[in-house]
């Protein structure tokens, strides 16, 4: 529901010592308030300090006890907390401040700031703990590694510095009191125990049922769209047509592939199956569902895009009806609303609560639904700009792998002939530090 | 209902904390949520297995009895207990889907006791969810006491009873992590949570409804639409404007609420994405100096193929519809459109927001989807929504109180 209090600024900060996950949440609060259509932004003290005075930081710099240093990363905290201020001020909703904020004068002094800066702007702190030294461990493995504090060191070497440089905060750790006053959330163990204190609103309540189900596991995400349907064929939109020929060929095609996906039984039974309500649907996921002896469960709320009064006819019958509406709609495909139908817009808000349920799940996932839909799924794990969405490319007889890691989403595409059942292998894989390294100077977001 | 997962696994949620802390209030919300969204749920508590034992004198509350000198009454109670128990077992060993346990769960041992009588007697896979309500503000336990219980008291005072309490209070042992429990604390209504091993999609919504839960009695009015050029072709569905006449309904309505609201701005105010929703909203609106949010979860249901139709048309062109329907109304599906479960679902966050709400609500729509709305408030069970009569011209004001939801109906002529 984009529509609620937009007027609303909110400033989100994280606490926690490092390698607790707080980059992980922000990005993911990041990615779920983008996606909801408000204007977020993460902004991380470690970049800044990175730009400012150079990524060769040994666990030295981090010595509470090193004045130099403490004033250096004092001043690049200042900064990105005026940055954000900046950006709530031009027309921002969502401001991230992730760093590591562990001191309880740190977190006075930005309250107060953030405070001041607005009239009603809402604060909500997130802290994250961990005393599993594995998670903690894994965590480094992952995400630190090819941070660009080490890209000189060699892994060993930066698991040990990295590891003193934990110790270094872990000396003047403060953990949130309620006498601080602060709307907080707090994550122990990745999830295991949460406490929630003085947390009101629209926004923050949503972010607190998000915070609940995230996770770590890597799980893949299997998205297909139903096979060629009838409308497909004679190229018309919407409707609620069954399979063709080629359609039914590539439900079979795509059972073997699952069969073959998942071998053991006790696997089989705990993939999530959604599909969507529609007879191309149902009737591809059937096919699927026999072969696996697992059972779908059919969302409405899957449902392929209502093109309204256009349903049935083909676009180039809607060019000739309705030349205004086919004109807008190239114009503006992401807001455009099919009249008496829906919008991409409308779709994205329609499919959050698929999105949370994805999210929560630690088991494979499998959707075989209708493309618009596919797009906004496949946009969100994948984290592509909003307004790619219509065009992204989703095309029939293919099965879309996602396995969502740490900051990146990992992806594979298989495609199926539906007549040979002979499969092709698309390997895409994107990595999010890669890609930032080649972006001209930016220390506000990855 | 294939929308949300039938689950595999039965849930029990079982409520912990000493009385007055509001138990039997969040267990009356939580059960009327989970029938409303499809689930079917059922309370099993002391005062419930009272009512179903003949041999008990039903003068005294026993729920209410927690004398803890009175040896008499803690046995009975400890056998109401019991019997609550045995209750539940039975419900989800049939068709129940969720059971909430409201009975003696104050001390480690009652806890242990309580999981060991599931795991012995029910033989289908299960999981258990345990709510703890804690307060530590006295003004709010008077306002509880106040609320709920005075009405029942016979001879006692309020004195009396919460000396009582802080009696019970000396043996009172709060959930710890030690139990291998999962559970969730609700501090001083909502102020604080915590929430231990939530594992689960049931519980996991049932966590993000609680912590939208609040003990402010306020106002909610639903409104629909006004009469629109549709209703004078007796034409369902469609997207018409309003007629002249819905027009100066809509002011009528809008004058109404000036008097009502007495220039209280802070209203949560919704509507649909619908041209006969949108305009009277805002003609409403306008006179309160409010912006209603307009949103796509309260347009009308989707008649489908039926749409732009008069009811003497669909009769002539779909008779097996009229029929199907006749038979079952609350499933029956709209061929491309949509049934009373499909709006339930997509009304579901509305409700959420109206729950979350400390101010007056204000909810302007359409027939079928006040109807699932209302039956949230008022029905026992989801069968009743297409019955429900929801006129046009009338607000209707509901107040939700403690156990119950005060209704009144007032026509704007």
């Amino acid at each position: 529901m984009q529509q609620c209090n937009r007027s609303q600024k909110i400033a989100i900060c994280t606490v926690g010592l490092p390698a607790r996950g707080k980059t992980y949440i922000s990005r993911k609060l990041n990615r779920y308030f983008n996606w909801l259509g408000y204007k977020s932004r993460v902004f991380i003290n470690g970049n800044y300090r990175r730009e400012i005075c150079g990524t060769e930081c040994n666990s030295q710099f981090f010595d509470p006890q090193n004045e130099e240093a403490q004033k250096a990363r004092s001043d690049c905290a200042k900064m990105a907390l005026q940055d954000l201020i900046q950006f709530l001020q031009n027309g921002g909703d969502v401001g991230i401040l992730d760093g590591t904020n562990i001191t309880k004068e740190r977190r006075h002094q930005i309250e107060n700031d953030l405070k001041s800066s607005f009239n009603g702007i809402q604060t909500l702190w997130i802290e994250s703990i961990c005393n599993d030294s594995k998670v903690i461990q894994n965590n480094i493995r992952l995400t630190k590694i090819n941070n660009p504090d080490y890209c000189n060191v060699n892994p060993e070497q930066a698991t040990i510095d990295f590891l003193n440089r934990i110790k270094m905060y872990e000396q003047i750790y403060q953990t949130i009191t309620d006498d601080e006053n602060l709307s907080y959330i707090k994550t122990m163990n990745v999830g295991a125990d949460i406490i929630v204190h003085q947390v009101y609103g629209f926004l923050l309540s949503k972010i607190v049922s998000f915070i609940m189900n995230l996770h770590t596991y890597p799980r893949p995400i299997y998205l297909s769209r139903h096979g060629e349907s009838q409308y497909n064929v004679d190229d018309r939109v919407g409707g609620d047509s069954d399979l063709s020929e080629l359609g039914e060929m590539y439900a079979e095609k795509l059972a073997d592939f699952f069969y073959s996906e998942f071998p053991t039984k006790e696997i089989k039974n705990q993939i999530i199956f959604f599909t969507s309500t529609m007879r191309r649907a149902v009737h591809t996921s059937d096919v699927v569902a026999q072969k696996l002896e697992i059972q779908p469960l059919q969302l409405k709320t899957l449902d392929e895009i209502n093109v309204g009064i256009c349903d049935g006819m083909t676009y180039t019958e809607i060019a000739q009806k309705f030349p205004n509406d086919f004109q807008e709609r190239k114009i503006n495909k992401l807001g455009y609303r099919y009249p008496r139908g829906e919008s991409y817009l409308d779709l994205i808000s329609r499919i959050e609560p698929v999105i949370f349920e994805i999210e929560r799940s630690r088991q494979p996932v499998m959707i075989i639904a209708h493309q618009a839909i596919l797009r906004c799924l496949y946009a969100y794990f994948h984290q592509n700009e909003i307004p790619e969405v219509p065009t992204l490319d989703i095309p029939l007889h293919c099965v879309i792998k996602l396995t969502p890691a740490a900051y990146f989403c990992d992806e594979k595409r298989v495609l199926i002939n539906p007549q040979t059942g002979e499969i092709s292998i698309k390997e895409e894989y994107v990595q999010e530090f890669v890609r930032s390294k080649s972006k001209q100077k930016s220390f506000i977001d990855l | 209902m294939q929308q949300y997962k039938k689950t595999q696994y039965k849930l029990i949620l079982v409520l912990v904390g000493l009385p007055a802390r509001g138990k039997t209030h969040i267990s009356y919300k939580l059960n009327r949520y989970l029938n409303w969204i499809g689930y079917k749920s059922e309370i099993f508590s002391i005062k419930g297995a009272q009512q179903k034992d003949a041999q008990l004198d039903q003068n005294i509350d026993y729920e209410l009895e927690i004398d803890p000198t009175n040896q008499q009454f803690i046995e009975v109670r400890q056998q109401l207990s019991f019997q609550a128990a045995q209750q539940l077992v039975t419900f989800l060993q049939n068709e129940g889907d969720i059971a909430l346990y409201n009975g003696l769960t104050s001390t480690k041992s009652d806890r242990q006791k309580l999981k060991s009588l599931f795991k012995e007697k029910l033989n289908l896979e299960f999981q258990v969810f345990w709510i703890e309500s804690i307060c530590d503000d006295p003004q709010v336990i008077l306002n509880n006491i106040n609320e709920s219980k005075l009405s029942r008291f016979k001879e006692k005072t309020i004195d009396q009873f919460t000396n009582q309490i802080k009696v019970l209070a000396q043996d009172y042992q709060t959930l710890e992590n030690t139990e291998n429990i999962s559970y969730i604390k609700l501090i001083n209504i909502g102020k604080q949570v915590k929430v231990h091993m939530l594992e689960g999609y049931l519980c996991s919504k049932i966590v993000s409804f609680l912590l939208n839960l609040h003990a402010n009695n306020r106002q909610i009015y639903l409104v629909r639409s006004c009469e629109s050029e549709y209703h004078l072709l007796d034409k369902i569905g469609g997207d018409p404007e309003l007629s002249a006449m819905g027009k100066q309904h809509s002011q009528q309505i809008g004058n109404y609420f000036i008097e009502e609201l007495k220039g209280n701005k802070n209203i949560t105010f919704f509507t649909s994405q619908m041209k006969r929703g949108i305009q009277t909203a805002e003609i409403v609106g306008d006179k309160l100096g409010i912006k209603a949010l307009k949103t796509k979860n309260l347009d009308e249901i989707d008649y489908g193929i039926c749409d732009g139709l008069t009811l003497k048309e669909i009769a002539a062109k779909y008779p097996k519809q009229i029929k199907e329907r006749k038979a079952n109304p609350l499933e029956f599906k709209y061929p491309r459109g949509e049934s009373f479960l499909d709006v339930i679902h997509r009304v579901e966050p509305i409700i959420y927001e109206i729950e979350r709400s400390r101010d007056p609500v204000l909810v302007v729509a359409h027939v079928a989807v006040l109807k699932c709305l209302y039956a949230y408030y008022h029905c026992n069970q989801i069968s009743e929504i297409p019955n429900i009569d929801i006129p046009i011209n009338c607000v209707i004001k509901l107040v939700p109180i403690p156990y119950h939801c005060l209704e009144s109906r007032v026509i704007i002529k």
